[in-house]
């Protein structure tokens, strides 16, 4: 054991005064978190939408065209940029490339009225002109009928019927970050542990270093054994920095137990298990890096580290169902966002299944020592 | 085997599929001697030196290194001996001192450091991380290396390859230091001017087979051509005025000089009192000592140098 203990105190100081793998290993998920979670944070994001007010008295908006407007501004949802009532608003919208634009009709005001007093019996109309082929549009479109819904609600009740105080636009619900992190840190785990495994792997046995260890009394499983510890360890930094980083910047909510570190381990040894049966087929280290590569960046993107699979087309997902990597990331999310413990447990115990299988196949294919 | 003996291999045989790496060689290395393996990239020394580590399986063999088998008992070997692999690598962050000290861990050993460290004369770069160190003195951390465990036998493979005169030299002093030590040292090189000066006995290997085994004076003296004297810059009239002496001469047209096969009956002087009652004029002399260069191209039909450059 203490030969254990010696290699990896050896990796560890290494690793510390090696200040740009420090930087890489962290600085990846870094850059992740910071742009997936500035792009995808709804909190403080405003849309731009475009309004055309047609329901004008005098060259003035009508009473309830202008509390419509009102309202819209003050979900603070959007930025609200006027059209000209003149122009023709479907080809502006064309013409100006624009995602979203809103009509209020000429006699909206009258049929307003009408709605209230007949009590729905007609209604007021307004037309959501869109883009189908842009992103923001459906979500601009929801938040417009959430407000409408909300606005009628309001006025059947007859109380404060155009004063909207708290405007619940969707349901209380995770934000993306808090879906993106727990991917982020499986998929950590995994880029660190192949990666740092292959490469260690193939320089170790291109520079000699097995060469010069084969001949001390340091046995294979020891120093595999330390290599693992050292993969969980750096799997745990960067599971920590992001964590933090996704509290601090995004108020991230999650809860870390035990489960959730026990899964992080087990995610670093069986992908240090890949690591080395990658290491084992290819020779130099830059054919070992590519090889890493090949095998890291599909399941990076299979398997729901970005998107939920059940966004993907059928036989993607069907692809994701093979890829551990898919159990990882579902597992720590199951024990980190939504609580379902059970559910963690079982991921976890199938990935400790194929990290064991994949290290003893790892640890039974690596050579130190020329036939 | 008896207590003298460090090393004793009989009819060590390695395949690589169709092709002899090494092919059926016997031989013995005495507790106290350096032994060298001298032979071109390729002959078989590595491939040799590997499998008495214990690194590779011999295809057929029996070899007893410090009186262990080395089919049976790695353990014990691995434990006594100290390995110089060519071209020492390590970690490459950690500093001399702490390299040092983490083999002498993996060996549960427990050396006096600085006194490895002044062996190797590395004081002024103890600190200094291993990557940040130049090739020989690399070599040198790797000399310390192989003796953190105190061994009785040292495996040195091509301890000086790559290195400049200097830091080539300096390998040199600290080898013959261990020899004075009374430590057993294996050494493979294709240096034969290392093995000449270091070694007790040197084995010539070529094609996996050992060709000649003995110290190298005697190798020298039964296998190198005889001394040469060589007279610059002079004509073909020296020639008959020599050979007058009893002795061979030859004219080389191209170059202008004569070569004279010296024999112990016939001293230099006797031939340059020859020359200087004729007149025949010479720019310089020059006096070639057969070394195991020649050994080695006498036994081979190859320099050693061809060799190396084309395996």
């Amino acid at each position: 054991m203490s030969h254990v203990v010696i290699d990896l105190k050896a990796s560890l100081k290494s690793f510390w005064r090696d200040k740009s793998t420090i930087f890489w290993t962290l600085a990846f998920p870094t850059v992740l978190i910071l742009l997936f979670g500035a792009i995808f944070s709804q909190s403080s994001m405003r849309y731009d939408l475009h309004v055309q007010n047609q329901d004008l008295t005098d060259g003035k908006p009508t009473y309830w065209s202008e509390n419509f407007i009102t309202i819209l501004n003050s979900t603070n949802a959007f930025n609200i940029q006027m059209v000209d009532a003149s122009i023709n608003a479907t080809d502006y919208a064309l013409a100006n490339r624009l995602s979203s634009l809103l009509i209020i009709p000429s006699g909206f005001n009258t049929s307003a009225n009408t709605a209230l007093y007949t009590h729905g019996a007609t209604t007021a109309n307004i037309t959501f002109v869109y883009d189908q082929s842009t992103s923001s549009a459906p979500v601009v479109q929801s938040i417009v009928v959430s407000i409408v819904d909300k606005l009628n609600f309001e006025l059947s009740k007859g109380v404060e019927y155009l004063s909207v105080q708290d405007l619940a636009i969707a349901p209380k619900r995770f934000g993306f970050i808090d879906f993106f992190i727990p991917g982020v840190i499986g998929m950590t785990a995994m880029t660190t542990s192949i990666f740092t495994s292959v490469s260690i792997s193939a320089r170790f046995k291109q520079n000699g270093i097995f060469h010069k260890l084969a001949t001390t009394p340091l046995k294979r499983y020891e120093w595999i054994l330390s290599r693992t510890i050292y993969n969980v360890l750096i799997s745990y930094l960067g599971m920590a920095v992001m964590i933090l980083m996704g509290m601090a910047i995004f108020g991230m909510k999650m809860t870390l137990d035990a489960v959730s570190l026990l899964m992080v381990a087990m995610a670093s040894l069986m992908f240090t298990g890949v690591g080395m049966i990658i290491a084992r087929f290819v020779k130099d280290p830059d054919g070992a890096d590519a090889a890493a590569n090949v095998i890291t960046f599909p399941m990076m993107f299979l398997s729901g580290t970005f998107f939920q699979i059940s966004q993907m087309p059928q036989f993607l997902q069907t692809i994701a169902q093979v890829l551990p990597l898919t159990y990882v990331s579902e597992g720590l999310r199951a024990a980190m966002i939504f609580g379902q413990t059970q559910q963690a447990i079982m991921n976890t115990a199938l990935i400790t299944v194929l990290g064991i299988a994949s290290i003893v196949v790892g640890s039974l294919i690596t050579k130190w020592e020329e036939d | 085997m008896s207590d003298n003996v460090a090393i004793e291999v009989r009819e060590l045989t390695k395949r690589y599929g169709e092709l002899v790496a090494v092919n059926g060689i016997s031989f013995t290395v005495n507790r106290g001697e350096i032994f060298a393996f001298l032979g071109p990239n390729g002959a078989g020394k590595t491939t040799t030196v590997e499998i008495l580590e214990c690194l590779r399986k011999p295809t057929s063999s029996k070899a007893y290194v410090l009186g262990f088998d080395i089919g049976k008992e790695q353990r014990e070997i691995k434990k006594r001996t100290g390995v110089l692999p060519q071209d020492f690598y390590t970690y490459e962050r950690l500093t001399v001192k702490e390299t040092i000290q983490y083999y002498a861990g993996m060996f549960d050993a427990h050396p006096d450091v600085d006194e490895l460290i002044r062996l190797v004369d590395l004081e002024d770069k103890k600190d200094v991380l291993f990557r940040n160190l130049s090739g020989g003195l690399k070599q040198r951390l790797g000399i310390a290396v192989a003796l953190v465990n105190d061994p009785e036998l040292i495996f040195l493979d091509e301890p000086s390859s790559g290195l400049d005169p200097k830091a080539r030299h300096g390998v040199w002093h600290l080898i013959d230091g261990l020899h004075k030590k009374g430590k057993t040292v294996f050494l493979t090189t294709h240096y034969m001017e290392e093995a000449e000066i270091l070694a007790d006995r040197v084995g010539i290997i070529h094609y996996g087979r050992i060709v000649a085994l003995d110290s190298p004076e005697s190798l020298i003296s039964e296998h190198g051509t005889r001394n040469l004297l060589i007279l610059k810059k002079t004509n073909p009239k020296a020639v008959p005025n020599i050979e007058k002496l009893g002795i061979k001469a030859k004219y080389d047209g191209t170059t202008g000089d004569v070569t004279v096969h010296l024999n112990h009956a016939v001293a230099v002087s006797e031939i340059l009192h020859a020359l200087s009652s004729t007149d025949v004029p010479f720019g310089e002399l020059q006096l070639k000592r057969s070394s195991l260069e020649d050994v080695f191209l006498n036994l081979t039909g190859v320099s050693l140098g061809e060799e190396e450059s084309g395996i």
